[in-house]
């Protein structure tokens, strides 16, 4: 937990030395993985399976690119930060999970995406929302605040395209399978891997399998409900975790 | 069992300002009452509203038809 006794951090050379690299590191990685959901949640505006999903799947583009461009700012005062803009986003560099580096392909495949990795991101933003870091708070807070909604979205497709049948039951299962990976390792291993510093800084209030497992506890219940079945609880593949790039290494 | 495409249809009211009367704005279709929400937010953010609610088309009562009841019921 921060604590409030420490103080709060307003600029990033009140930030412990050490926390700088990691820090730059993980915004970097929420924010093109938001980045590239937003342009995937975009492929359909007008391709929705209603015109009002399609609406809504527009709005949610809005919010992650919005959210990439806030994110983005947090690197410009962090010294030797890589620079980020949406304006000149390169998907060659981006430190992206597998997931969203392609189009969805279907629906399925999209509400998948809004409810594994659209809200793995929110869960580490929402351990920055009590941040000593105020520049990391005020944004993170904002951000978790139109989240809300991508949740609710979710959990509701979740459930009606659960009620389709067996065939989109199959095809979910399989973009759960392709995605699981990635999304229950961004957590970091343990106490958080790299991120354990900024949990001890104040900067987050949890990392690894605190929230992983604040994780899980929200989001397998809601495949059940949907009947459909989480991936195997095998051991997570950290022998490929890159913990730079937030992301497993691929081949 | 509903399918995606037909699903009910929610009249959306909002509130511009206190003081103003609760206005129809429009309606969404949607499998729930949850994704109602999700949708009219979306779709209906040209103003800052004050307020805003959803309504299952099926809960709203025809005036109309309660008169004739009532007729009907004294008849």
């Amino acid at each position: 937990m921060p604590d409030a006794g420490r103080g709060l951090l307003d600029r990033p050379s009140a930030l412990p030395r050490e926390c700088l690299a990691p820090l730059a590191d993980l915004v970097v990685a929420l924010a093109d993985n938001k980045h590239a959901l937003g342009l995937r949640y975009a492929e359909w505006c007008s391709s929705g399976p209603t015109i009002e999903a399609g609406v809504a799947a527009t709005g949610m583009a809005q919010d992650e690119l919005g959210h990439a461009r806030v994110l983005y700012g947090l690197l410009e005062e962090l010294p030797d930060a890589p620079r980020r803009s949406e304006h000149e986003w390169s998907a060659a560099d981006a430190r992206t999970i597998a997931f969203v580096e392609t189009p969805f392909g279907s629906w399925p495949r999209l509400i998948v995406a809004n409810v594994t990795l659209d809200r793995a991101l929110a869960a580490v933003l929402e351990t920055a929302c009590d941040s000593r870091y105020l520049p990391l708070r005020a944004r993170a807070r904002k951000i978790i605040e139109e989240e809300r909604y991508h949740a609710i979205h979710g959990q509701s497709w979740l459930d009606a395209l659960g009620a389709e049948g067996p065939d989109v039951r199959r095809e979910m299962e399989a973009a759960l399978a392709a995605v699981w990976p990635d999304t229950v390792c961004w957590f970091g291993p343990d106490r958080g891997g790299v991120l354990a510093c900024l949990v001890d800084a104040g900067v987050l209030d949890a990392a690894g399998d605190a929230v992983r497992t604040r994780f899980l506890a929200q989001l397998t219940p809601a495949l059940d409900a949907a009947g459909l079945r989480a991936p195997s609880r095998a051991p997570l593949p950290w022998g490929r975790w890159d913990e730079h790039a937030r992301r497993l290494r691929r081949g | 069992m509903q399918t995606i495409g037909d699903e009910p249809v929610y009249e959306v009211f909002a509130r511009r300002a206190k003081g103003e009367p609760l206005r129809h704005v429009g309606s969404v279709a949607a499998p729930g009452d949850a994704l109602a929400r999700v949708y009219a937010r979306r779709i209906y953010d040209e103003e800052s509203w004050l307020e805003m609610y959803v309504v299952p088309r099926g809960a709203m009562l025809a005036v109309d038809d309660v008169r004739t009841e009532a007729v009907d019921a004294h008849a």
